[in-house]
């Protein structure tokens, strides 16, 4: 209506990749010559760049089906245990000689299988998504501890068995223009999820349930079909990040994915995903994804690492706080 | 003789059990049969000794219990209190470590240690305070809030002690509350824990300011329209819970005789399942401070009874997701049927 409005308006969809030009312009300006991480003391340095695109493929992985459930208006707080399970198993797998395509799709089908818990959980016995996805996150945690042997911290080679070569090519050595599989993936899967939230049903359909459920309801939509959807898109992604990290890491750890739910909700919500349901775009979460893994390993160089739980949690805060107060106000004009 | 005749059925009639009384029945029913079932498959499990382990090794998260309990009966989460513990117990002894150690991590600030204790509770309540400014000033969900300040308190927790602990210098009383034995083998914190549980029942049942808690909980517009103050209202349950917890890490650290940022790791969590497990609603508006007891009592006999089966540690993440299921498809069910 007015210009102010068109100017917040504008501020509002592109102000995360401002803020992602900000950070990234500071730590290149950055004289950092006496940290030893940054290669010749330069933060946009070719290995340097990689390396925080291969660190970061599992969150990067795992935000957009994230957001689309949290457009909704549901969440997952399982996702990490989900990600730690799939990395035990796709370790053991390796470990015990199934080749890279089976190990991988049958790592994707527990991914599927674990999502698709949580769905039958929320959507089918109705229990509250929060209280059904922490009682996931238990169980899949659990699960996870149980696979590894009592006495060891990870699945890894030892006692006779020998992990292959190829596992930890997938998320180490470069696949295209030196960035690994892992990277491609996880930008694959963003794109194929932008494409479908802006022309697909799905993405219609998810805007819809979370904005108003009755009224998707009322006109025909499935809500309880699209929310179990949207979990078994999750459970993939977290399949999908598990699989990475493990090859990653060269392990399989069971602890693997502690935290990844809140570094999920932290980015989605610094993308302008509104908590409450039916906002939310892919893009800004993957955007957000990159500030988080920027500012933290940037962060390691200036700081020490025992300073990064606070500056998490502070960004978490006022990431809600800001996106709440936002949308808020665009609601109320 | 009439009216002892009479008064019986007409009491029934008049004094039907709530929904809330009979869940509370259920889970205490439940947790007796729990440890008896525990008796009968593990050895040397029924024993006086062991009984009264089930309530003292727990009394951590009791007492968090009954600051979470209040806060999800009037509709809000506290996933804050595992961090807080760690913030509060950090801070007791950083304040209270002489200065001049020999390195950063064991010189503290020196204070007296009335004025070391009081400085957590104040870290401690400010944590709550945040909790409080976030939920009811900005309108944020509050389970989010409460995951980004569990991390802020854990982290300033861990910025304090440098990720590790700060345990040397103290000043010689500083171990003195955690360890204080009452009536013979009582510890202290279990006497606090028991006297924190009757002071809930108490306002829970009998004071204004708790029934209120139950209205805020279950219909915040009604309660907001008959003048209830409902941001008021949260905000003191938001620094009672914040108090508990503060003086939960003092007790710990207290009794370690240690600031440890690790510290009530995973405690939040498990105060929320054991007042889930006691049959208090995520919804708001229905539960009990005697259910979350019970809850406690439950996952105490599930958890001790697994380690009595030589079940390995790890077991413990599985058997509490099923309890919690079980906990809650039963509730759902047998609330369903009674009110047909």
């Amino acid at each position: 209506m007015t210009k102010s409005f068109a100017v917040t308006g504008f501020l509002k969809d592109y102000y995360i990749y401002l803020v992602l030009i900000v950070l990234v312009a500071l730590l290149a300006s950055a004289n950092l010559d006496q940290f030893p991480l940054f290669e010749r003391g330069n933060f946009l340095y070719k290995r340097n760049i990689i390396n925080i695109l291969r660190v970061s493929a599992p969150i990067l992985v795992i935000c957009g089906a994230f957001t689309l459930l949290m457009v909704s208006g549901y969440i997952d707080l399982s996702v990490g245990s989900a990600m730690s399970l799939s990395a035990v198993v796709y370790a053991m797998l390796a470990l015990n000689g199934v080749p890279f395509l089976p190990a991988f799709a049958l790592t994707v089908l527990v991914g599927v299988l674990l999502g698709a818990i949580n769905g039958f959980l929320v959507v089918r016995m109705r229990i509250t998504p929060v209280i059904a996805t922490l009682i996931t996150l238990s169980l899949y945690k659990g699960i996870a501890l149980l696979l590894v042997e009592d006495g060891t911290s990870a699945i890894k080679s030892g006692g006779g068995l020998k992990m292959p070569g190829w596992f930890n090519s997938y998320g180490r050595s470069g696949a295209l223009l030196d960035l690994p599989a892992s990277v491609w993936v996880a930008i694959a899967v963003t794109l194929a999820l932008i494409v479908i939230q802006k022309r697909g049903v799905l993405g219609k359909y998810a805007a819809a349930t979370g904005g108003n459920p009755t009224a998707a309801k009322l006109s025909g939509i499935k809500t309880g079909r699209v929310v179990f959807g949207l979990y078994v898109l999750v459970g993939i992604s977290a399949a999908l990040a598990g699989i990475a990290r493990s090859s990653f890491m060269s392990l399989g750890d069971p602890l693997s994915g502690d935290g990844m739910e809140l570094t999920a909700i932290l980015v989605v919500l610094l993308g302008g995903t509104a908590f409450s349901g039916g906002e939310g775009k892919v893009q800004r979460s993957f955007i957000g994804a990159l500030i988080i893994m920027c500012l933290t390993i940037g962060m390691l160089t200036i700081v020490p690492a025992y300073t990064q739980t606070l500056v998490i949690g502070a960004a978490l805060l006022l990431a809600a706080a800001t996106n709440h107060l936002v949308s808020r106000k665009g609601g109320r004009k | 003789m009439t009216t002892l005749a009479v008064s019986p059925i007409t009491a029934r009639k008049h004094r039907r059990l709530s929904d809330q009384g009979f869940i509370t029945v259920m889970v205490a029913v439940v947790a007796v049969l729990l440890f008896l079932l525990a008796s009968v498959l593990v050895p040397n499990f029924f024993q006086l000794q062991n009984m009264i382990n089930l309530v003292t090794n727990n009394w951590a998260v009791i007492s968090l219990g009954v600051g979470v309990t209040f806060l999800l009966v009037s509709g809000n989460f506290d996933l804050s209190v595992g961090g807080n513990v760690a913030l509060a117990g950090v801070l007791s002894v950083w304040l209270a470590q002489s200065t001049g150690g020999a390195n950063t991590l064991s010189t503290g600030l020196g204070f007296p240690l009335p004025l070391a204790l009081a400085g957590a509770m104040a870290g401690a309540l400010a944590i709550g305070a945040l909790n409080a400014f976030f939920v009811v000033r900005l309108g944020v969900p509050s389970i989010i809030v409460t995951l980004g300040t569990m991390m802020v308190a854990r982290g300033l927790a861990q910025v304090i002690t440098h990720g590790s602990q700060r345990n040397t210098n103290l000043p010689d009383g500083f171990g003195t509350l955690g360890n204080l034995t009452l009536f013979g083998t009582v510890k202290l914190p279990v006497v606090l824990m028991g006297m924190l549980l009757l002071v809930a029942v108490f306002i829970e049942r009998r004071m204004l300011i708790g029934r209120v808690t139950y209205w805020v909980g279950a219909n915040p517009v009604a309660a907001t329209l008959s003048g209830i103050d409902r941001g008021r209202h949260v905000t003191r349950l938001y620094l009672f819970s914040a108090a508990i917890a503060g003086m939960v890490g003092i007790l710990l650290a207290s009794e370690f005789k240690s600031g440890f940022s690790n510290r009530g790791m995973l405690m939040e969590f498990d105060a929320l399942v054991i007042a889930l497990l006691g049959g208090v609603a995520i919804a708001g508006g229905f539960g009990s401070v005697i259910g979350m007891f019970f809850g406690a009592i439950i996952l105490a006999v599930v958890t001790s009874a697994a380690t009595g089966l030589v079940l390995s540690p790890d077991w413990q993440f599985i058997l509490k997701a099923v309890a919690v299921f079980l906990a809650i498809t039963a509730q759902t069910w047998a609330l369903a049927r009674r009110n047909r």
